[in-house]
């Protein structure tokens, strides 16, 4: 067979060449920045306005001039919400795309199996998982993550039961890397507080019925039955939940308890039920520019992603170079206590254009981590169920 | 004791309302002799043909599972005649039919997100009352599991009548048992697989509704339910309709019992470690005279 370049497909590569050369110059000199949200699958609910939010941010620097005078490019993947396929959305966007950083992954399982990819390429990796296992694992500082780890989370139930005199709980709890260290960190801070924990049954939550684990729940006579769960298996625990005649409190996740679940169930059936959820700072600049860009309430995930946008470009600017190793070397720089104070990105990269510190506090609070990567505090949401409505019952 | 009477009553449950998709999936295998895992998007999109049927147009939830039935059917048929036919006349005599059941997977692939394009992620519920569970004795029955397992026998019994006492029906069972044969008798083979396959669909898109009714309805719905449907049907013996309402039995039973020695959480593990027993024992399954 013979494989030469004619003088035909010559000429036509040559008039082909024009057409995607402005292309080419703009790949060279904008900054690549992938987001891996869940578009699909269980985290479904969130994974699009986390997308969209992330656009808005990255226009909204562009259109300021972008950082250190190049654009930035996003690429925003889906993550199926399925470890497996969040790393090969992964894999895409860091040897293709060679982004500077992955923003917004958000299944525990997905962010643990997507992190080592990361970490071995030294790209940085912003996440809103909870996991505590995920910030323990060897990945040199290259994962920050804005959501409350477990453990700040099960303390915070787990004082929030006691507050409301609720002595024991039975945990159900989907499989995930979170569902042992939560049930024991919250049955350890209630133990403190004179309370008991019964016991864990943990699930497959791609099942179609749970009556076998309810039934075992139900008999141990908890005053509560802590779930774990995504809004699937949720939906399926609460009816279960109610048709085994248990009427105690039912405590769960914000991001399982979404408004759309809520009202796709009878209302019996949700009556009661109280969610928590990591809470932005509804009264934050950020937080109102997030509400803006969405036309709607936020949830925290959209929220936090839009610090993890503003605080890559803010650190690429702070290192002055457009690289995951300037994120990684000077992400905690733009939370400088002594710096001026900024709730936003643009505003952050002309007070460092002008050589000022920056104290950067974005939508979902002041963005500050520790040597692992945790946020370092975070104010909780809990929100009752009545009449198949959810309400704030109180910020803490 | 008491615990292991409610694990058969749960496990029974369980089973009958997996043997409607196992049904439809075996069905497609008789007649049309492939793997048809787009059952998966019919049992999805005939559980949003329902529930559009239920919540925007009013009908009470028993009677808009007809909606299911046309909407599971009529995805059945355009799945078969757009992507899987073409792939089943290329096979030769004595082949597998490999081709058209890795597309029947692209297809449940591409159900599920017309599923999320047209309703979105976000799960949906049908206009249908909960009740309290029964207690009969020490044991536990829900009566929505009951009204589900009832109508699921009605299908089946449809089923079975329609196969036994319609021309139709004695037409598909003979292009099922000989092909060849049939063809020399004058049987429209083409004919007799479409009905078929709008059979099988609307019956999937029944189970998918019926699944619907305990959990939530969401895009992945047929997805989530797809493996054990599979090897309920496998279990029964494939293309053996009694078989996969067996098999559908053995996997809700196999799931359950296993609860009561192992953990919730390996229960799908035990459940397919049965199946393996049951397969090592009868390669063809329970009821199978041929193994895919």
């Amino acid at each position: 067979m013979k494989i030469g370049l004619t003088r035909r497909r010559a000429l036509l590569a040559g008039l082909a060449l024009p057409a995607f050369a402005p292309g080419l110059a703009e790949a060279a000199q904008s900054i690549p920045i992938g987001t891996l949200t869940p578009l699909t699958g269980a985290g479904g609910a969130y994974g699009p306005s986390m997308a969209k939010v992330a656009k808005a941010v990255v226009d909204e620097i562009n259109a300021a001039g972008g950082v250190l005078g190049r654009r930035l490019a996003l690429t925003s993947e889906d993550s199926e919400t399925n470890p497996d396929a969040g790393v090969k959305a992964a894999h895409k966007l860091i040897d293709i795309n060679h982004v500077v950083a992955i923003c917004g992954t958000w299944a525990s399982a997905v962010t643990t199996a997507v992190a080592p990819v990361c970490w071995q390429s030294k790209t940085m990796l912003f996440t809103v998982s909870g996991a505590d296992s995920i910030t323990l694992l060897p990945h040199h500082g290259y994962i920050i993550r804005t959501q409350p780890n477990s453990h700040l989370q099960a303390v915070s139930v787990a004082d929030f039961m006691a507050a409301r005199g609720i002595k024991s709980f039975y945990s159900l709890s989907v499989q995930s890397p979170f569902a042992t260290s939560v049930y024991q960190q919250m049955g350890a801070e209630l133990a403190t507080k004179g309370g008991k924990a019964l016991g864990d049954t943990i699930y497959d939550g791609s099942k179609t019925s749970f009556r076998t684990e309810v039934e075992k729940a139900v008999a141990t006579k908890p005053e509560l039955i802590f779930l774990n769960s995504y809004a699937p298996d949720l939906a399926i625990l609460l009816r279960n939940i109610y048709q085994a005649g248990f009427s105690g409190p039912r405590f769960t996740p914000g991001y399982a308890a979404t408004p759309k679940l809520i009202a796709s169930l009878p209302k019996p059936v949700t009556d009661g039920l109280i969610s928590y959820a990591p809470s932005p700072d509804p009264g934050s600049p950020g937080y109102k520019r997030v509400k803006q860009i969405l036309g709607t309430e936020p949830d925290p995930y959209s929220a936090q992603i839009y610090d993890h946008v503003s605080l890559a470009a803010l650190a690429m600017a702070q290192g002055k170079a457009a690289t995951s190793q300037a994120i990684h070397d000077n992400v905690r720089a733009v939370g400088n206590p002594n710096g001026v104070a900024v709730t936003d990105a643009v505003a952050g990269l002309k007070a460092i254009a002008a050589g000022h510190t920056i104290n950067y506090s974005g939508a979902s609070g002041p963005c500050k981590f520790n040597a692992i990567g945790d946020i370092l505090s975070s104010k909780f949401r809990f929100d009752l169920v009545r009449n198949g409505k959810s309400t704030l019952l109180t910020i803490s | 004791m008491i615990a292991i009477a409610q694990a058969i009553v749960n496990g029974v449950l369980a089973g009958a309302a997996l043997a409607v998709p196992a049904i439809a999936f075996t069905t497609i295998f008789a007649v049309l002799r492939f793997a048809n895992f787009a059952v998966a998007g019919f049992a999805t999109l005939g559980a949003y043909g329902g529930w559009l049927v239920n919540t925007r147009l009013g009908v009470p939830a028993v009677p808009a599972l007809l909606g299911a039935c046309v909407a599971g059917g009529a995805a059945a048929v355009i799945v078969d005649e757009a992507a899987l036919k073409g792939l089943r006349r290329r096979i030769r005599p004595g082949e597998a039919a490999l081709a058209p059941a890795i597309a029947s997977v692209a297809a449940t692939l591409l159900l599920e997100n017309v599923a999320r394009f047209l309703f979105g992620n976000d799960p949906q519920g049908y206009d249908l009352p909960v009740f309290r569970d029964w207690h009969i004795g020490a044991l536990a029955v829900g009566p929505q599991q009951l009204a589900d397992a009832a109508i699921a026998l009605v299908a089946m019994t449809a089923l079975f009548l329609f196969l036994g006492f319609t021309r139709a029906g004695r037409t598909m069972r003979a292009v099922a048992d000989n092909p060849g044969l049939a063809a020399l008798k004058g049987i429209d083979a083409a004919r007799v697989g479409r009905i078929a396959t709008f059979a099988a669909g609307a019956l999937a898109g029944l189970g998918g509704m019926l699944i619907g009714f305990d959990t939530s309805l969401d895009p992945l719905l047929g997805f989530r339910v797809m493996l054990s449907v599979f090897a309920a049907a496998v279990v029964g013996g494939l293309g053996s309709i009694p078989g996969a309402v067996a098999g559908a039995f053995v996997v809700g039973l196999g799931e359950e019992m296993a609860t009561l020695v192992v953990d919730p959480a390996y229960r799908t593990a035990v459940g397919f470690a049965a199946i393996l027993i049951v397969l090592s024992l009868r390669p063809a399954g329970l009821f199978g005279e041929r193994t895919a």
